[in-house]
């Protein structure tokens, strides 16, 4: 009876360790197959385009970092983490950049970077679909993004957009709250070529 | 009707477009130079949404009155008036013509130029003239700016002449541009 016992629960410890390690084997298969990547800084665009006086008008970031780990086959380990330099906004008119820096926009003096990060990201018909954090003028917020991920050698392509209400960040206080002359609504388009991580 | 003679009076679609654009200047000059003095904020972009959404009616309106002239004669400059003042009265007249597209075509440009598009009253935007560029703004502004007192000039001397046909010469050349009213038949 002793022996009978002493054998279930080895076999059991033995089942339980096999157990372990194949979850163990399993997590690091799916971390390994999301390959790790940067931003090529020097090819990849991260615009905005915003509404004004009832036209559109576009801007860009020259300064932005983006760190990606993606695999098709391992979404659950896969992210995109962007770092975003406020400073370096660009809207091709030096006026318009100097009010946006303000304390009533982006308030750069206190909010001097931006940052996205994805918590899921799921496929659809036209490519991938994610949401994640940004974290804007202090204030943050979950906004979805759609994107493109198309490998090329040995880095890839990540192209997409998002639509996000600069009011939800409190991007435009005072006279800039009203939507009248400034829309609420300003879409996000990016393109990054990404490099392996050495 | 190349063989008609000309008529008496200035037609109801010419006075129409001369009172209609006549008002609209005087709504711009009011935007325009009140707005410069306005830091670049909510009722400054505002008030030149407004100066843009006006410019492209005016200029909309210069292009079917120009068209809507080459069909149709104007009446006649009325008899008493000298070579010199004649002269100077289509002089006067071209310049308003020209600068009726210059002011808003500097206008649309400028806004291009410094990447501020331009909307008519928030229905459609009008495409960009020019890519983006400060030293190409700053020229077309000053052309603007400038351009206008020239307007400015023109448009008065313009009622100081009508004022003097009316007043002085006691000719018709003010009425008949009047709707509602009616001008003595030349002799």
């Amino acid at each position: 009876m002793r022996k009978l016992l002493a054998g279930t629960a080895a076999v059991l410890l033995n089942s339980a360790a096999v157990l372990l390690c194949s979850a163990a084997a399993l997590t690091s298969s799916a971390a390994a197959a999301a390959a790790s990547y940067t931003a090529d800084p020097a090819q990849s665009r991260l615009e905005f385009v915003g509404v004004q006086a009832g036209a559109e008008f576009k801007g860009v970031f020259h300064k932005f970092t983006a760190n990606v780990d993606f695999a098709p086959d391992a979404l659950a380990g896969s992210r995109i983490d962007v770092q975003i330099d406020m400073n370096s906004v660009d809207s091709m008119d030096k006026d318009r950049d100097t009010t946006i820096r303000s304390k009533d926009i982006f308030d750069v003096a206190h909010n001097p970077t931006a940052h996205y990060v994805t918590k899921t990201i799921t496929k659809t018909a036209a490519g991938y679909s994610a949401v994640g954090a940004l974290t804007l003028r202090g204030v943050t917020k979950d906004v979805p993004i759609d994107f493109q991920f198309v490998p090329a050698g040995a880095g890839a392509k990540l192209t997409g957009s998002a639509k996000l209400n600069r009011l939800d960040f409190g991007v435009g206080q005072g006279d800039w709250k009203s939507t009248e002359n400034v829309g609420d609504a300003v879409k996000i388009n990016f393109s990054l070529v990404l490099k392996p991580k050495t | 009707m190349p063989n008609q003679s000309p008529p008496t009076r200035y037609s109801a679609v010419a006075q129409g477009f001369h009172w209609i654009i006549a008002a609209l200047i005087v709504v711009q000059f009011t935007l325009g130079w009140t707005a410069q003095f306005l830091p670049l904020g909510a009722r400054k972009l505002a008030r030149l949404d407004w100066h843009k959404s006006f410019g492209m009616t005016i200029l909309t309106l210069a292009v079917l009155r120009l068209l809507w002239r080459l069909f149709n004669r104007p009446p006649e400059l009325p008899p008493g008036m000298t070579k010199f003042e004649r002269q100077a009265a289509r002089v006067n007249h071209a310049l308003i013509y020209v600068l009726l597209f210059v002011m808003p075509l500097t206008g649309w440009m400028m806004s291009s130029a410094k990447n501020y598009s331009v909307s008519w009253f928030h229905q459609f935007t009008w495409p960009n003239l020019v890519g983006p560029n400060e030293q190409v703004f700053n020229l077309l502004k000053t052309t603007h700016d400038t351009l206008s007192w020239l307007l400015f000039s023109v448009a008065l001397l313009h009622i100081l002449a009508a004022f003097k046909h009316h007043f002085w010469d006691k000719d018709d050349v003010l009425k008949r541009m009047l709707p509602f009213t009616k001008s003595e038949k030349r002799s």
